[in-house]
Formats: structure tokens, C-alpha cells, sequence
């Protein structure tokens, strides 16, 4: 049983870049990522039993990644404090300074998604994630996150301003999750 | 033939069976306005992977690594392992990755429409990109034009002047034998690629984009091969014979003008 452990500890150590990175998609701050999957590496540790042969540790650690920021966001909301990502503008990726101060940025239109939106991009857009895997891990159906994720994309080229034909993608969709064919 | 904006999201997310991505692939050659919706979900995949790629090369705190390896107890004499789906080849730098073009840019891709691809370019880097870029398209193939077509034709990685427009990486003969080159243009858009010889052509096989070169660094001074994106590196590995033309071979293969000798 120890040897198992260790293997998930290194296991864990070579996933820790995209974890990190999964965690800055949903909380938009390096702080309170790393937080996050401090918890989500102790929370895998003590319930490595769970994990299955048939699927893949990322998809595992994903999930128990995705859980504890929820379960984050709930115990942040109940103190009253709103869960807010840094300073929007902050972390714009452009070492040519040629950004338009206008122009937001990536991380500042991901954070400004409502959160079941911001947790299907970060899986399959920026983790490269299939629906189904993503779907696994949110504990939804396929058509949920496809639903899900149509919204965040709409949503994310308006305010990136890369919509393919301008005002189309402003109306198309509502911004709440009611439709949701669950 | 109507295509629900849905179906494109998955086409460009890569989740359709063969036969529903044929079929939105002859609509996106039919059709620039789906090949301009098209290529704006992809444009927005590279968009959101470049705003957070960079996560990945920042050194992991070594709290957190402590806590992964808490209960192995004896010290691990294993070191961080690259992210899973980072490609290491050997001509993968560290300092630069794919940006803003998506996934059209790998190799995998290669059954996709070229119009649709030249689409995507011109939607990033404007229209004048149709009439006077260094990429076109003729029978469904994205072929190299202009300034990138001569380079590919004439300049000797050994011997570019430092002022070029193109920058000549690697040489090498395919799998399928033919000779095959990288290039980064030195452009604004910084596209690198790999185009291989088709008769009197030059067809590109991969397209990415690479990260501008910090100002006052010295690209002309980099090693050929270095600073290519991961995906031009990954379809290099998967398409070369052995190994890279030396200066002497690729002089002879220009001689040849590319040609090749059964």
C-alpha cells in the first residue's frame, strides 16, 4: 500500500503544473489556486482508495479539484465574502505591451463567466478535455456541458470582442443556466 | 444546408464522428461565413491556452509538491515530470509555445479544408493576407507563396542574412521522402510552420504561432531547429526520416532544387 501511495504522490507531482493551471481558471488568482489544490493534493491523498483503475488520475484530480473550490466558494459565501478574482486587468499576457487598454483580458472575461461556465472552459478549453471526461467531472450529462459551454464561449468572444459576426453571439443566448436539459 | 452553431462548437472541440466532420467541412468550404464561425471557436480554444499556458512553465511552489509526496515519507528521487500534454521532442524550447491558432495547426488535422485554414489567417491578420500573404491556397492545399515560397526555395539555414523576413529552421528528407523545411516569418504575425517540396510547391504541413521574440533579443543568434512551437516540433518528430540534413545535404538538395533522386 505504500508503494501505491507514493506512486500517486509522484503521480500528483507530475500533474501539479495543470492542476495549478485548472485552478488559476477558476478562481483567476494565484493565491487562492495554489490554496486549492493544496487542499485537492491532502483531499486525494486521504482518499486514494477511490481512485479506479478505468480512469485517468488527471480526470480524479480534476474532480476533487473542481469539488473543493465549490466547496471553497460555499464556505466564502456563507462568511459574506465574495469570491472575487484579482484585479482584472492584472495578469494580461503580453510582453509587448502592445495591449490595448481597452481590450480585456483572457483571465479578466474568464473570471466575469458565471461559475458552471468558467469550469467547462477551463476542462475543455484550456485543459483540452473532452465533453465526456469534462462531464464526469462535473457530475452532469454531455448536453449540459455543451450547453454550458456554448453560453461561456458566446459570452467570452463578445467580451473579447472576437465575435464572428457581432451582434449574433451578444443575443444568442441567455446568460443563465436555465436550459440546462438535465 | 444549415448548420446549428452547436454542431461547429463541437467540430472545432474535435467531438464529431467522421462522417458529421465531413459534413462540416464541406459546408466550411462552401461557405466562408461557417468557415469565419469556425474558426473563431478555435481562434477563442488558442486564445484561453495562451492566456494560461504560461501557468505551466511557472516553477511549482514547493509547498505543494511537499504535500503530494507527504505520505511517501523516504525522499522521492524522482524530479517534476513535464505536464502531460506537453510534448517534449528535441527541438522543443522552453520559452515558446503555440498562441492564438488552434488546433487546425496540428498534423492530425491535416484532412481539414485549407480554404477554411486560410480563412482563419486572414480572420487573425487581415484580409490583405489573401492577396499578398505568404500562404495561399490552390486545389484544397495550403501552399507557400511570395516571400516564404522563395526562402523555402533558396535560403541555406546555414547562410540567412539577419535582416531576413524568414527564418529557415531544420531541412530534413520525410518519412515519404520528400524534403521538408521549418520556418518562423519574422512578421508580426509570427507563424512558424513546416512546409514540404510537392513537385514544384512547397505544401505546408503544420502552421503555429509562435511567441514574439522579446525586444533586444537576439533571434538571428538561436540555434536552427530552437524556438519552434511544440506542434511544428511534434509534426517534425513524426515526419522526419532519421535525422536533419547537414549544411552540406541541404546545399546539395537546393542544388536539386528540392527534387528528389530515385
Amino acid at each position: 500500500m505504500k508503494a501505491l501511495s507514493e506512486d500517486l504522490g509522484e503521480q500528483i507531482v507530475g500533474l501539479l503544473p495543470r492542476l495549478r493551471r485548472f485552478a488559476r481558471t477558476l478562481t483567476g488568482n494565484v493565491h487562492d489556486a495554489d490554496d486549492l489544490v493544496h487542499i485537492a493534493i491532502e483531499r486525494a491523498l486521504s482518499r486514494s482508495e477511490q481512485l479506479r483503475a478505468d480512469s485517468p488520475v488527471s480526470s480524479w484530480l480534476f474532480g476533487i479539484l473542481r469539488n473543493a473550490w465549490i466547496d471553497e466558494a460555499r464556505a466564502r459565501n456563507r462568511r459574506n465574502r465574495v469570491f472575487a478574482p484579482e484585479e482584472l486587468g492584472e495578469s494580461v499576457a503580453d510582453p509587448s505591451g502592445h495591449q490595448h487598454a481597452d481590450v480585456i483580458s483572457v483571465q479578466g472575461a474568464l473570471a466575469r463567466l458565471p461559475d458552471e461556465q468558467r469550469e467547462v472552459v477551463g476542462l475543455v478549453l484550456v485543459e483540452g478535455l473532452s465533453y465526456k471526461e469534462a462531464a464526469a467531472i462535473m457530475n452532469v450529462p454531455v448536453g449540459t456541458v455543451t450547453s454550458r459551454l456554448a453560453r461561456g464561449r458566446d459570452a467570452l468572444q463578445v467580451m473579447l470582442g472576437t465575435s464572428p459576426d457581432g451582434t449574433h453571439a451578444a443575443h444568442g443566448r441567455p446568460g443563465t443556466d436555465a436550459q440546462d436539459p438535465r | 444546408m444549415t448548420i446549428s452553431d452547436d454542431v461547429l462548437m463541437a467540430y472545432a472541440d474535435g467531438e464529431l464522428d467522421l462522417r458529421t466532420r465531413a459534413q462540416v467541412e464541406d459546408a466550411i468550404a462552401a461557405d466562408p461565413q461557417i468557415a469565419r464561425r469556425v474558426a473563431a471557436h478555435q481562434a477563442l480554444r488558442g486564445t484561453l491556452r495562451a492566456g494560461f499556458d504560461k501557468v505551466l512553465d511557472e516553477p511549482v511552489p514547493d509547498r505543494l509538491i511537499a504535500a503530494a509526496r507527504a505520505t511517501s515519507g523516504a525522499p522521492s528521487q524522482s524530479r517534476v515530470e513535464p505536464p502531460q500534454d506537453r510534448v517534449v521532442v528535441p527541438l522543443r524550447p522552453r520559452r515558446t509555445r503555440t498562441l492564438a491558432l488552434p488546433r487546425w495547426a496540428l498534423p492530425q488535422w491535416g484532412a481539414i479544408a485549407a480554404s477554411f485554414v486560410l480563412g482563419a489567417l486572414v480572420w487573425h491578420f487581415g484580409t490583405d493576407w489573401y492577396s499578398s500573404g505568404p500562404v495561399t491556397e490552390r486545389n484544397g492545399q495550403l501552399l507557400a507563396a511570395g516571400t516564404l515560397d522563395k526562402a523555402l526555395s533558396n535560403q541555406l539555414a546555414s547562410e540567412q542574412p539577419t535582416q531576413t523576413p524568414v527564418r529557415i529552421g531544420v531541412s530534413f528528407r520525410s518519412k515519404g521522402g520528400d524534403y521538408c523545411r521549418t520556418f518562423q516569418l519574422r512578421d508580426n504575425t509570427s507563424l512558424a510552420g513546416l512546409a514540404c517540396r510537392d513537385q514544384d510547391k512547397w505544401r505546408l504541413e503544420a502552421l503555429a504561432r509562435s511567441e514574439a521574440s522579446p525586444a533586444g533579443s537576439h533571434p538571428e543568434f538561436r540555434p536552427a531547429g530552437s524556438a519552434l512551437p511544440a506542434s511544428i516540433a511534434q509534426a517534425v518528430d513524426q515526419a522526419i526520416d532519421g535525422e536533419p540534413l547537414d549544411a552540406a545535404a541541404e546545399a546539395n538538395a537546393r542544388t536539386n532544387q528540392w527534387r528528389v533522386s530515385h
